[in-house]
């Protein structure tokens, strides 16, 4: 009798196309995608800043239609992004005021009071000092 | 395995990568949709009147050391996120080799590219002024 006994390794290989089989896999999936965009628009803003370089008489902001359409499509992602991550909060964020615990939706309420006071900050700064 | 042969180290290279990643993934929640807003698609169109707009006005506000640093938090940071991000959408598509030590080298190599590339830039474009 053989004192070796051969062991087979099991490993789970998930199926192709396994996010595609339900609405929460595919948007997870999406979710994970938006970064690629982002990416891409965040490079394209570099652009810009590099443009700089050129001087008053070379310097051409993006403009052109394809811009405005890839920008669109950009927001949808980053919004999309932004909605799940600060959707979050009130599962990850725990607080306590006067050892009573703070509801989840009222720090959810929170983050996204945040974010829309700092986006405000943000186009106005872009805006102003446009002028 | 003996356990006197292995010493606990603290893990200072995850320290720094969960560090960026988090901080990038708030970064980019709060800070870009704004960005894509008034300079990808409101200030294009004429909408608003956008400080990238203008030559004069971009240089200006390029020139702020502030602002340089506003910039390089928000590409630097979201850039390292975006790699963990990548490579783990690439593993969860089915390519295992995401996870290897060279594609790791690639996704957070290119972050530092990029962030060593925008220093360069916000250093070489506009001189500092207050």
């Amino acid at each position: 009798m053989s004192t070796e006994t051969a062991t087979r390794e099991y490993r789970w290989v998930m199926p192709r196309g396994w996010w595609t089989r339900r609405a929460n896999y595919f948007w997870y999936i999406v979710r994970e995608f938006t970064s690629l965009p982002l990416a891409v628009w965040l490079l394209w803003f570099l652009v810009e800043v590099q443009r700089a370089q050129s001087g008053p008489k070379g310097y051409v902001p993006h403009s052109s239609t394809a811009f405005v359409i890839f920008s669109v499509i950009c927001l949808g992602f980053a919004l999309y992004h932004s909605i799940t991550f600060l959707s979050l909060a009130g599962v990850i964020l725990h607080f306590k005021v006067l050892d009573r615990p703070i509801p989840s939706r009222l720090v959810v309420l929170s983050q996204f009071g945040a974010w829309a006071a700092i986006s405000a900050v943000i186009a106005f700064v872009l805006i102003y000092f446009a002028r | 395995m003996n356990e006197h042969s292995t010493k606990k180290r603290p893990a200072f290279d995850h320290l720094f990568f969960w560090f960026m990643f988090a901080q990038g993934g708030v970064i980019a929640a709060l800070l870009i949709p704004v960005h894509i807003l008034v300079q990808g698609i409101l200030g294009p169109l004429g909408i608003v009147p956008v400080v990238d707009r203008h030559y004069d006005t971009w240089i200006s506000i390029l020139g702020n050391p502030l602002v340089k640093l506003y910039i390089l938090v928000l590409i630097a940071f979201p850039f390292f996120h975006f790699a963990h991000r990548l490579r783990y959408l690439l593993v969860d598509l089915g390519v295992p080799a995401a996870k290897s030590l060279p594609a790791q080298a690639v996704f957070y190599g290119g972050a530092v590219v990029i962030s060593l590339i925008t220093i360069w830039l916000l250093l070489t474009t506009a001189p500092l002024s207050l």
